[in-house]
């Protein structure tokens, strides 16, 4: 659009009459001044208005930071998630505190170890911090090798121990594994999990929800019967039911894909009728009656006129939505259907949780439930503010 | 507009302040409002001062956006959270003071001595209780009586505000009314408790205007039967003629002059109440040449919706007959006005006219070429020759689309300029031809108001260089002097492009000042036709005259 300059005249008479005073008032301040001359666009407006949502900036920042740690994750991760150490070793406490008892500024962990006392009664070993031996913990480290984007191979970490020693956070699982690098490891396939779906979901269910709705009449009517079987369905049990067909043998990528197939299958549904909703409402505004009498294709009006307005509902739903898959992930994986060993994932990760006596001994393994919650918090409070700053316009 | 004038003609002070020896009710003294927005605080209301006398009417006029109805609202205590009351402003209720009064003693007066009626009887009323519900629970809460005698004070009101059959109305609920029912309803609540004061907020601007006519001279025998004084929010300036003793002009917050109606409106001394005064629509349209051609006729054209009663196991059909046969000859160059009031048809024969909506029957002619039965893909040659402008400009303008994207699509579409450039520059003359400035290209319609905006809607119309445009009341959403300048510049347009409008409108002075013909609609048929001035001076039938008189001395 470089035909087109900006310059400032004078709107025509009637803006002395219009609902927003000419002479602004003596005590609007010049905040307002700032935006007067300028055009705001759509985007800028609801960046505004989202700001003011504290929920919805916290919400846009935890986002932002889960998706930085799933692209990076072997950067971030400090221990190698693979590599099998001490069966359900407890988390390892940082300490400032030097040897001697004095502060520190050095972070440092001390690891566990025989003391090589008895208990007087029971004769147990007994353990405790080794003093001698500290692991000085730092940023920017080296550790183990990964291969950056899957391209350069690297070494560095964001954190971890100075010596390369492993250092357990958060604790290891049954097989010894760092809960910690797992985790982080894991938001890879969870996130990425439920990306693909939501993508897929937002697409049919778009796709189907305008088609049906600007079209109307007998194609909407069987459309929507259609739809009103896919809500109906008992989905928990069809998860469950589809994911037994595959083979056991599958390799564990192939399963992921069915996976993902099945959830998308069954998601679009909910999205569409909401879609259908609004354009059905958008299809009789003035300005697409206007854009017929312009003679205006269908196709047009759908992708200029129809597409845009439902966008900003489309984009809240996504954000709701990827969520609501996270969880049904880990909520499969512990059920064992969702993600198959090598590959990591939140809800395979929980699968160790089964039994009581696992979580009464080992209480630490439970700590992937917390990536859940700060993932399914992050994009609904995005989502909420998103959809309060959309509204209004 | 100097400040010093301003302040000769609005002191605080009425100009006749106790000089015709009725008691003083209300005493209001710089109010001020002040407003919590983004960015800062807009000052609504300044320094606006009025005084009412017990059984008179005061008016306080202004355009939208003036301020007059978050005075009135401040009288009431009804603002929002987000408004601010000013210290020094102060409020006098028979020797109360408003303002001071805490929200249990203002409950108390509301309803009692102070009502008010709204603009939207459509929503004041709640839907699920029936009206006899409604009316009983305000007289309860002001007084301790029986629900038998609730009753039957309830039917009282409902007879005094003329509303036949009050027994049967009490246990029908609101969606069982019209709209002038409602407003009937509405007053009969505000009238329950015999109140001092009554607050009208536009009460008749959602009406159509027969039945303002009747509502505004309801609200006149009450208040000479019970000595009310009535406090009338409006725009229009002929209810303020017929019905308002002392008048209050306001801009932009502040009340710019105020006097007695006959000498405000005999002697307009502000620079704004003069041009105000002035925009009342006049003129009339330049006449055609005897001999021009027709652009678009109609041969009875006939549009039906098929609806359908009884369950799903017997379904019944049957056709509601929205326009019914109607023919009509527009010449090139001529506005020919359709009238009636809501629900006649006007706006279906228009768009069923430019097929917008198809008819089931009778032909259509333009210019030579049937396009009845033709589908849109077989419409759209000829939709670059016949457009249209819309009522309301805040719906036609879609938000996500550039002023530039808005016009220009129906160059695109038609295939209309050589290249992005020529198309750009179709654009701005466009603009510039709708009275707006060329370089709001990349601007968004949020950011025009509602009289820029239907400039907008008109360049988009102009843009296709149409020889019919279809005009569906493209000003009665808009301000008075608004209005004038929109049909200034649709007059302006036809002179230099030789256009033929077809105006759709229920407005009969605005039909007066531009069109050639008329023809007046009722229940999907045409009652009287004819060149404008024969009609509207000389109607014919009952229904002509009704809509006459109500348009133009505001009588039923």
């Amino acid at each position: 659009m470089t035909d087109v300059e900006i310059r400032q005249d004078p709107l025509p008479q009637d803006e002395t009459t219009s609902r927003t005073a000419p002479e602004a008032p003596p005590t609007a301040p010049p905040a307002n001044s700032r935006f007067a001359n300028t055009s705001e666009s759509y985007a800028i407006l609801v960046w505004r208005r989202f700001r003011r949502s504290a929920s919805g900036m916290i919400g846009l920042i935890l986002v932002t930071l889960l998706l930085l740690m799933s692209v990076f994750a072997d950067f971030v991760a400090p221990v190698n998630p693979k590599e099998s150490f001490l069966g359900f070793a407890p988390p390892d406490g940082i300490s400032f505190m030097a040897p001697d008892g004095s502060f520190s500024l050095m972070p440092r962990v001390y690891p566990t170890v025989e003391t090589g006392e008895f208990d007087p009664i029971t004769f147990q070993p007994l353990t405790g911090p080794d003093l001698e031996n500290p692991i000085e913990l730092g940023f920017f480290v080296k550790g183990y090798s990964y291969k950056f984007f899957e391209l350069f191979p690297a070494d560095i970490h964001l954190f971890g121990s100075v010596d390369g020693r492993p250092v357990h956070f958060l604790g290891t699982d049954k097989l010894g594994r760092d809960i910690l690098s797992r985790g982080i490891v894991g938001s890879r396939i969870s996130l990425t999990i439920a990306l693909i779906v939501v993508t897929i979901t937002t697409t049919i269910g778009t796709l189907v929800g305008i088609t049906s709705g600007y079209l109307g009449g007998r194609v909407d009517a069987w459309v929507q019967r259609f739809v009103d079987i896919m809500l109906a369905f008992p989905q928990l049990p069809l998860y469950l039911a589809l994911t037994t067909l595959i083979p056991i043998t599958a390799p564990s990528n192939v399963f992921i894909a069915f996976v993902i197939g099945v959830m998308a299958a069954l998601g679009w549904a909910q999205l569409s009728r909401e879609v259908r909703g609004k354009t059905l409402a958008l299809a009789h505004v003035d300005y697409v009656r206007a854009a017929v009498a312009v003679g205006a294709g269908d196709g047009r009006i759908i992708v200029r006129h129809i597409l845009p307005n439902v966008l900003s509902h489309v984009i809240v739903a996504v954000t709701l939505q990827i969520p609501a898959i996270v969880l049904l992930e880990s909520f499969l994986g512990f059920l064992g259907f969702a993600v198959k060993p090598p590959l990591i994932s939140w809800g395979l990760m929980l699968q160790d949780t089964g039994t009581f006596s696992v979580i009464g001994s080992y209480p630490w393994i439970l700590s992937p439930v917390g990536f859940v919650l700060a993932t399914v918090f992050a994009f609904n409070a995005l989502g909420d503010g998103l959809r309060d700053a959309i509204d209004p316009y | 507009m100097t400040i010093a004038s301003t302040d000769d003609l609005s002191p605080p002070e009425r100009h006749d302040l106790g000089s015709h020896g009725r008691e003083l009710i209300l005493d209001a003294r710089n109010i001020g409002v002040d407003f919590k927005v983004e960015g800062g605080i807009v000052n609504a209301v300044h320094d606006v001062s009025f005084q009412l006398h017990k059984g008179e009417t005061i008016a306080l006029v202004g355009e939208s956006g003036s301020g007059k109805s978050v005075t009135a609202r401040t009288v009431m205590r009804l603002l929002t959270k987000r408004a601010t009351i000013n210290k020094q402003t102060r409020i006098t209720l028979s020797g109360k003071d408003v303002i001071a009064l805490s929200d249990a003693e203002m409950r108390k007066l509301r309803g009692n001595d102070l009502t008010m009626i709204f603009q939207e009887p459509m929503s004041s009323l709640n839907p699920v209780y029936t009206i006899g519900q409604q009316l009983c629970e305000i007289l309860h809460l002001h007084n301790r009586i029986s629900r038998s005698e609730a009753m039957k004070r309830a039917e009282a009101l409902l007879e005094e505000v003329q509303i036949p059959e009050p027994a049967a109305r009490l246990r029908q609920y609101p969606h069982q009314l019209s709209g002038g029912q409602r407003q009937r309803v509405m007053i009969a609540m505000a009238l329950a408790n015999r109140p001092d004061v009554l607050i009208a907020d536009e009460p008749t601007t959602a009406l159509d205007v027969t039945v303002q006519a009747q509502i505004l001279n309801l609200i006149k025998d009450l208040k000479a039967k019970y000595g009310m004084a009535v406090i009338l929010i409006t725009h229009d300036l002929t209810i303020v003629r017929q019905f308002s003793d002392y008048v209050y002009v306001m801009q932009n917050g502040r009340v710019q002059e105020h006097n007695t109606t006959e000498a405000l409106f005999q002697n307009p001394r502000h620079a704004y109440t003069q041009h105000l005064l002035a925009s009342e629509p006049k003129g009339s349209a330049v006449p055609i040449v005897s001999n021009s051609p027709t652009v678009l006729e109609g041969k009875d054209v006939k549009v039906a919706f098929t609806l359908k009663r009884g369950g799903f196991f017997k379904p019944d059909f049957f056709e509601l007959v929205a326009v019914d046969k109607l023919s009509l000859n527009l010449k090139r160059h001529e506005t020919l006005g359709l009238v009636g009031e809501s629900g006649s048809g006007k706006t279906t024969f228009g768009q069923a006219l430019i097929r917008l909506i198809s008819n089931q029957g009778g032909e259509i002619v333009f210019d030579g070429e049937r396009i009845d039965g033709k589908d849109r893909t077989a419409m759209r040659p000829l939709r670059s020759r016949m457009q249209i402008v819309f009522q309301d400009p805040f719906a036609s303008l879609n938000p996500r689309m550039s002023v530039r994207q808005i016009i220009e699509e129906g160059l695109i579409v038609n295939n209309i300029g050589k290249d992005t450039r020529d198309r750009v520059g179709r654009v701005r003359q466009a603009l510039r031809d709708a009275g707006m400035p060329d370089t709001i290209l990349n601007r968004f319609p949020h950011e025009f108001s509602g009289g820029q905006r239907q400039r907008l809607a008109i360049a988009r119309a102009i843009a296709l260089e149409p020889e019919f445009i279809l005009l569906d009341e493209p000003t009665s959403a808009l301000d008075l002097s608004v209005q004038a300048q929109i049909i200034e510049l649709l007059r302006k347009l036809q002179a230099e492009k030789g256009l033929s409008y077809l105006f759709i409108s229920h407005d009969l002075k605005v039909v007066k000042a531009l069109c050639h013909r008329v023809m007046v609609m009722q229940y999907g048929k045409i009652v009287e036709q004819g060149p404008v001035n024969d009609v509207l001076e000389n109607p014919q039938t009952d229904y002509t005259r009704r809509l006459v008189r109500a348009a133009f001395e505001i009588a039923a």
